[in-house]
């Protein structure tokens, strides 16, 4: 039965020549990776055609998958890259996507105030209309390095360990990235967040 | 430990990856540190955020890469519906064919004969039933059956007669 095997014996079957194996791996993942790459470029359109090119390449690189990765970690591997290809595509055509290198950087939000009620639920933000679409756009202004390691860490939930796999740095790096992130959307969302 | 220096902490903590000893150590500061309650719930909302924000899966899209990956011949062709049907009827098909085959056959041996018109003729029939005919028939087989009978002379007085084409030589 397909809905009982895992997704490194799907591959195995799809290596194999099974389509269904592959299109019980596109039913189970699909969705995770149109949103990852949602977050990731903050538009519907690249979202999903970069989502394509994920499962393209995929498919591609099937003969290269090793059962012993786990798969998610493969797949969001490669949807990483696939994004970043995609971003610097658009950036080289002119258009204004931001893309910085390492955001190591430099802090803008170095020093951000944080007011707030200390009661405040952040379960009960309204995440729809203007906060949700300028959330987005914050996203899009974080260095990627800072924003890929936060979404897959908050959007897809991926451990540290499994962010640091996908991007091949330390946890401790992974720690450090997410934090970074935090305080960037923080100063620039903080007046929405209360 | 200053709130600057325990910032980062926080986010792990927030994210569940903070070590007990971190967990202490936070949970210790938050509670003297208003400030850094604060920061705590936003970062937290931060985390909601981006989990809420998920793109639109369009309807046409499991089809569109499908027929990309079967031109670039990465995902075998699905086989069409009568090709599959007429391979799998021919199970039943053939079990159908054999099962006619057999009751054609077998109704040539035992065949029944529901109507008295055509029933096949009496071979013993009582004496008191023959017909003309058919006791002239059964006079006849005497005669066969006993060769005396016949006006023809015995075998040492037949004439042996041979073709005059073999006669010579």
């Amino acid at each position: 039965m397909d809905g009982m095997r895992t997704d490194a014996e799907l591959m195995e079957l799809y290596r194999g020549g099974s389509r269904n194996a592959f299109e019980e791996l596109f039913a189970r993942h699909h969705r995770k990776v149109i949103h990852f790459c949602y977050r990731m470029t903050g538009d519907q359109a690249r979202a999903e055609e970069a989502a394509q090119e994920v499962f393209m390449r995929i498919a591609r690189a099937a003969s290269t998958y090793q059962p012993t990765a786990k798969f998610t970690t493969w797949m969001y591997t490669i949807a990483r890259r696939t994004t970043l290809n995609f971003l610097r595509d658009e950036k080289e055509h002119g258009e204004k996507i931001p893309i910085h290198a390492t955001g190591e950087e430099g802090d803008p939000a170095e020093e951000y105030p944080l007011p707030g009620p200390e009661d405040w639920d952040p379960e009960q933000v309204v995440w729809g209309g203007e906060l949700k679409e300028k959330f987005l756009e914050a996203l899009q202004h974080l260095p990627e390095v800072n924003r890929v390691a936060f979404i897959l860490n908050r959007g897809d939930g991926l451990s540290y360990e499994e962010v640091a796999t996908v991007l091949g740095v330390t946890v401790q790096a992974v720690k450090s990235r997410i934090f970074r992130a935090r305080e960037m959307l923080l100063a620039e969302l903080s007046g929405l967040l209360q | 430990m200053e709130c600057k220096d325990i910032r980062e902490i926080i986010s792990a903590y927030v994210d569940g990856e903070a070590s007990p000893e971190e967990i202490r150590e936070v949970r210790e500061h938050l509670g003297a540190c208003a400030e850094c309650r604060s920061a705590e719930q936003q970062m937290r909302a931060l985390g909601v955020g981006v989990a809420r924000v998920e793109g639109d899966v369009p309807p046409e899209f499991r089809d569109r890469l499908f027929a990309r990956m079967e031109k670039e011949d990465l995902l075998p062709k699905r086989r069409s519906i009568f090709v599959f049907s007429v391979r799998w009827a021919a199970i039943p098909l053939a079990a159908a064919a054999a099962l006619a085959l057999y009751v054609m056959s077998s109704r040539e041996i035992p065949r029944e004969f529901s109507s008295p018109a055509v029933r096949p003729p009496q071979v013993a029939a009582p004496a008191g039933t023959l017909s003309p005919e058919d006791r002239e028939i059964v006079a006849n087989l005497e005669i066969l059956e006993d060769p005396e009978l016949f006006d023809e002379p015995p075998i040492d007085e037949m004439e042996i007669f041979v073709p005059s084409s073999r006669q010579r030589g």
